[in-house]
């Protein structure tokens, strides 16, 4: 439709030209009509010269410090702009990023000291990489390392999770580059830095030191977020388009691979349906998969599109579970979880509703990870089994088809989810039927995201079972969802993810010691037996780990999805156009 | 006037007060807290970050207090800092205000034209009536993210005409229209049957009028007795209501927003009013409830310049 | 001069034969719960008669012909469901996205439920929403603005002054706030608990959209009442003794049913609208119980890979609101 009709100038047969359009887009019904043609052609020609990359996210990095809020919307254009210390790679091995070596025992990068207050510790030795330079020509040195343990280690500056600066008591510098630091515990992820990522001290330190509780609003990666001096990445952030986008240029003095584009533009499109058309209408190239379309969303795009672009499903650490919470008198029963889980044909809703693509789970440990147990447990669909664990466990047909106990209660649990999830809505319900099979009733009752975790998890006031995910890293330890010592309680104040209120002394003691085993089998055994603990109790129910599904054109090569939060932009510079 | 003027600003002070110790409180209300979206978003926060950030962010202080330090700090003109954006309420809504208002005017603009053009036909017309009628029902009745999403699938993704949503990428005006035709088209459509109702009642009304029946009796073209006669007078109702939907759309364009990607006042407090930004959300429903009132001013005043009758009264 | 008072007198008079000005209809998307077509209805007693149009009402007609289906398929979910005998609500995982045919005339949706069957379930759900909010709305609106109207004074600058700020306040986005705070905070049912899922929902949107729906129906009541109560034959009648409950029943009430009845109409689908914005934001009526409100946001996430299933919920939204425009239309000319 031509936007500069002259409309005014001839307003008769305007009116005329109207009513037709308007009587043929609403009234004879068109439109749908029209859907049905094949999308299969590029709607907008590609441009020659592929100097700019456009990604579709479905979020919008709101702050850009790096050490404040986390958000995958700003760790991927993060990932672009600035580079930590160390990551985990596609492979899930941590490597080092910023740092020349990872500390090792072996390399003597890393040494055992007593902690003050004598507890073992650890010293470890940072080296940063030669050439590493910020956007404005200043090197990468140690003092932006201390600056950002010195600001870390202020509770009045706000960072997120405090954790490590309260383990990591010392920080000595040793010369330009070099850093010592020094923990208060020895863990075997001793060498992953996580967030601990240099600051550019040379613009960031007057702004802290002027005022520690406003440094989070006064910090120059929010108030001049374009600040070449900011980033240290192959790319640096050259404009922020508020709510819609963030354009990204190259950064000069990136010493590292060349990038193959020119710039990066990170558009925001938070409706996915809205997302897919501009993909389909050629105003984004891809859309990444961490925060992408929905799964049956895209496979639903691929089947139509055929060749235009290229899917990649990759499988991530995402576990989507569903909590029994074990105060509950049906739920404490391990039979009935068990039940509950054989009755629950997860390959085939793997299979109808995401074309195969997520990982069926068996416990929280991801396949993928190193440390899975081949050998743990499995949950077969197998209804009559199902019946027989229901039957031992006293609930027997009723007249209606649902079960009853022998005090005549019917088999009935509530079902939770966070509301607006269509994907967990639909699972939810098929579950729901499956579950109605065996005679389980099910009450489905959701709750918007904010609602469900802040209030009714985090509080235990849930009364059944409840679907959601959990994000963690590779090999992460479930301390903090499988302790004791971590069920919310009210004295806690409410501290603690452990939901479903497990309590295994085993499993409490395995989750102490698998921090502190440094030893790479003794470990893994001690993980084998936590999957063991994990796959006959049932804490939870496992359904699947999400798989991201990644959209990349034709033409971009070298995208390497990684499936947990270390996110693949961390290697932008090995991405290439054809 | 003075007198209306005054007393218009006052009773828009008095309900800027209520307004915003009513939204403060609901917002009170809703479940969790910033910190509590904070540990959502990062699992590896522990209760004693969370005691922390609370403390670090006033939010152990009683939602009285807090409301009592924000509108002290408010009557001083410090609107305070955006937690979701981490820069000041005022600079985050300027651009989405700007962007609002372009949508607004345009889509007002346009709904103006195509409704008063259709009422127009249809008090001229009357065999044409009904199917003006019609089109003004069907408009007002669909969905507006359903036309919205039909509009894209048509003329971005089946014709590849236009872009699919947000914001122009390229300066100059035309790639603005472009980016505006869509969500102005959508907005406009949704928005046009009570122009076209009301105009085609009002110029009905007017051209039985005596004077009107003398204009002609004078040798008046119908062309001339159309616009220079009966016109002014369906302006009347037309400028109201546009001042009324201009007040309403400075924030109720979220949905329109949403589907074409368009970072907007609607978008903004919707999504600050659900991320708990106190500053930001209060500051855009305070905006969006002054532009109401003034807005409604601006009719007033308008109808009384329009409409002799009214000025003595 | 007393707050907001220059902005009623200032508005009303100018539009045609208008009692009340016209309540500001966001943005057709946002929910417009009392359309200022409702208050620019002729009152009786003060427009110029309208020449007869057609005898026999054919607008009122279509508008009944139109809701009274739909009510009826409301009603007739259940033996639909036993004629084809599928249950709506139990997903079929092997017969998803099926086109349209004998045994599913509408097809299925994403879930493999039967399209046609969630269609006249959901009808249920929106039509319960859209007429429980237009009769709460009328009927506290129509109690505020008579009693305003009756008692005048304080009690008429109170209700107005309150409604004057409803009215000046961004609707949609206090929507959102209001549907988004936790209901057990304030008192009231959580969901789920007592009531349905399902009712939970229904009551607490029905709750939301009618707080600001009361409004138009109050200013037009208030000025309907007005003009009857200023009628000589009122005076008559309290001079010779009737009492004030018989004045307000018998004289008063009558007066203004007509335009209430069209405020009303015009409520019913500005409601079932308003539900399926407040659905398409994840805070409408949640699953497993249908709306069309849901299942039009649902598929609008699918509309590229099954785009009939976002068309039928569309067209039923479409279908109820034009029938309560018919209605009241229809209404109004009579």
């Amino acid at each position: 439709m031509p936007a500069a009709e002259p409309v005014a100038a001839a307003p008769r047969r305007w009116y005329r030209w109207r009513m037709r359009r308007r009587s043929t887009l609403l009234l004879a019904g068109t439109l749908p009509l029209s859907l049905a043609r094949p999308l299969a052609r590029p709607a907008l020609a590609q441009p020659a010269a592929r100097d700019t990359l456009t990604i579709g996210i479905t979020q919008f990095p709101s702050t850009f410090h790096p050490n404040i809020e986390a958000m995958v919307a700003k760790s991927y254009v993060l990932g672009f702009c600035h580079r930590p210390l160390t990551a985990y790679d596609a492979d899930w091995k941590l490597v080092p990023m910023s740092c020349e070596a990872l500390p090792t025992l072996e390399n003597g990068l890393a040494v055992r000291e007593e902690a003050p207050g004598g507890k073992p510790g650890l010293r470890l030795t940072y080296r940063l990489r030669e050439g590493l330079r910020w956007g404005d020509g200043t090197p990468v040195s140690s003092a932006d390392l201390r600056f950002a343990w010195e600001a870390g280690r202020d509770s009045a500056t706000g960072f997120g999770g405090a954790e490590f600066y309260r383990s990591a008591h010392a920080l000595d510098v040793v010369d330009a580059r070099t850093v010592t630091l020094h923990l208060d515990k020895v863990t075997f992820d001793f060498a992953s830095m996580g967030d601990f990522v240099p600051l550019p001290a040379h613009i960031e330190r007057a702004r802290w030191e002027a005022d520690r509780h406003g440094y989070r609003s006064r910090s120059a990666y929010e108030t001049e977020t374009a600040n070449p001096g900011l980033w240290n990445g192959p790319f640096r952030v050259a404009e922020v388009q508020p709510g819609a986008g963030v354009t990204l240029e190259r950064n000069p003095e990136w010493r590292g691979p060349e990038p193959a584009f020119r710039r990066i533009r990170i558009r925001t499109v938070e409706n996915t349906a809205a997302l897919e058309a501009q993909l389909l209408a050629g105003q984004v190239d891809m859309v990444a998969g961490e925060l992408g379309l929905p799964l049956d969303q895209t496979l639903a795009l691929q089947r139509r599109t055929g060749e235009r672009f290229r899917f990649a499903f990759r499988s991530g650490l995402a576990y989507e579970h569903i909590d029994c919470n074990l105060d509950t008198p049906i739920l404490a029963d391990r039979r009935v979880r068990q039940a509950l889980l054989h009755a629950a044909d997860r390959a085939r809703i793997n299979e109808r509703l995401f074309g195969g693509k997520q990982t069926i789970a068996q416990t929280s440990v991801n396949p993928l990870d190193g440390v899975f147990d081949e050998g743990v447990r499995r949950y077969p669909y197998d209804p009559a089994r199902a019946a027989a664990l229901l039957e031992e466990a006293g609930w027997r047909p009723g007249p209606d088809g649902l079960r009853r106990n022998a005090a005549g209660e019917t088999l009935s649990l509530s079902l939770m989810t966070t509301a607006g999830n269509r994907t967990r809505e639909a699972v939810q319900q098929v579950l729901q039927g499956m579950w109605r099979q065996v005679g389980v009733e099910t009450r489905i009752r959701n709750e918007p995201p904010r609602v469900f975790f802040s209030e009714t998890m985090s509080k235990r006031r849930f009364a059944g079972l409840a679907q959601y995910a959990w994000l963690s890293a590779p090999e992460g330890v479930p301390r903090s969802t499988l302790h004791s010592d971590e069920i919310p309680r009210a004295e806690r104040n409410w501290s603690g993810q452990n939901y479903t209120g497990f309590r295994n002394a085993e499993m409490d003691a395995l989750l102490e010691a698998l921090p502190i085993e440094l030893d790479r089998d003794r470990r893994t055994a001690l993980w084998h037996r936590l999957q063991a603990i994990y796959a006959e109790e049932l804490p939870a129910l496992p359904l699947w780990f999400y798989a991201d599904a990644h959209i990349w054109p034709q033409w971009l090569e070298g995208v390497r999805p990684t499936g947990h939060l270390n996110l693949s932009t961390l290697w932008a510079e090995q991405w290439r156009g054809r | 006037m003075a007198r209306l003027i005054a007393a218009r600003l006052a009773q828009m002070a008095v309900l800027l007060a209520l307004l915003s110790f009513a939204a403060y409180m609901l917002i009170g209300l809703m479940p969790g807290d910033p910190v509590d979206l904070a540990i959502m978003a990062d699992p590896r926060l522990t209760a004693a970050d969370a005691a922390r950030l609370r403390a670090l962010h006033g939010l152990d202080q009683p939602l009285l207090a807090r409301y009592g330090a924000w509108a002290l700090a408010v009557l001083h003109g410090e609107f305070g800092f955006s937690r979701l954006y981490a820069r000041p309420a005022a600079a985050v809504l300027w651009p989405a205000l700007g962007s609002t208002l372009v949508l607004l005017a345009a889509s007002l603009s346009l709904a103006i034209l195509v409704g008063v053009g259709l009422g127009a036909l249809a008090a001229l017309r009357p065999r044409l009536a009904p199917f003006v009628e019609a089109l003004a029902l069907l408009g007002q009745a669909v969905p507006t993210f359903w036309l919205g999403m039909l509009l894209i699938i048509l003329f971005a993704v089946d014709l590849g005409w236009l872009p699919a949503g947000g914001e122009a990428d390229a300066p100059g005006l035309l790639a603005a229209l472009r980016f505006l035709a869509l969500p102005v088209a959508t907005l406009a459509i949704a928005n046009l049957a009570a122009y076209a109702r009301h105009s085609a009642a009002a110029l009905e009304t007017a051209l039985r009028e005596p004077w009107i029946r003398s204009a002609r009796a004078r040798g008046a073209s119908e062309e001339q007795v159309l616009w220079r006669h009966a016109a002014p007078n369906a302006a009347v109702p037309v400028l109201t209501i546009a001042a009324l939907d201009a007040g309403a759309l400075v924030s109720g364009a979220l949905v329109t927003e949403t589907v074409f990607a368009r970072p907007g006042m609607g978008k903004l407090i919707y999504d600050a009013v659900m991320g708990n930004d106190y500053n930001l959300a209060l500051l855009a429903l305070l905006l969006t409830a002054a532009v109401t009132v003034l807005s409604g001013l601006a009719a007033d005043l308008a109808q009384r310049a329009l409409d002799p009758r009214l000025r003595d009264a | 001069m007393a707050f907001g008072a220059g902005r009623r007198e200032g508005r009303r008079p100018s539009l045609p034969g208008s009692g009340a000005g016209p309540r500001p209809e966001p943005d057709a998307e946002s929910p417009a719960l009392s359309p200022r077509d409702a208050t620019d209805a002729p009152i009786p007693a003060d427009a110029p008669p309208r020449p007869a149009r057609r005898p026999g009402n054919p607008r009122l007609l279509a508008g009944l012909l139109l809701l009274g289906g739909l009510a009826a398929g409301a009603a007739l979910a259940d033996a639909v469901a036993g004629l084809l005998g599928h249950d709506a609500f139990a997903p079929d995982l092997f017969s998803r996205f099926e086109p349209p045919s004998a045994a599913h005339p509408l097809g299925t949706d994403e879930l493999g439920r039967d399209i046609l069957l969630r269609l006249l379930y959901g009808a249920r759900v929106s039509l319960a929403v859209g007429l429980a909010t237009a009769l709460a709305a009328s009927v506290v609106g129509t109690l505020a603005g008579v009693v305003a109207a009756w008692r005048g004074g304080l009690v008429d600058a109170l209700v107005m002054r309150l409604a004057d700020a409803l009215l000046a306040l961004p609707a949609l986005p206090l929507l959102v706030v209001l549907a988004a705070i936790d209901p057990a905070r304030l008192g009231l049912p959580a969901r789920g608990e007592g009531l349905g899922t399902a009712g939970a929902d229904i009551l607490r949107i029905t709750l939301i959209l009618a707080l600001f729906g009361w409004v138009g129906v109050a200013r037009l009541s208030r000025a309907a009442a007005l003009s009857v109560l200023a009628r000589d034959h009122i005076r008559a009648a309290r001079a010779l003794g009737a009492t004030e409950a018989r004045v307000l029943r018998r004289h008063v009430l009558p007066n203004i049913l007509a335009p209430v009845a069209v405020a009303t109409a015009l409520a019913v689908g500005g409601a079932v609208l308003a539900e399926s914005v407040l659905s398409f934001l994840g805070l409408g009526i949640q699953p497993p119980a249908p709306s069309w409100g849901n299942m039009l946001a649902n598929a609008q996430e699918l509309v590229f890979a099954a785009p009939l299933s976002a068309l039928w919920p569309g067209l039923a939204i479409l279908l109820t609101v034009t029938g309560c425009n018919l209605v009241a239309d229809g209404l109004r000319r009579r």
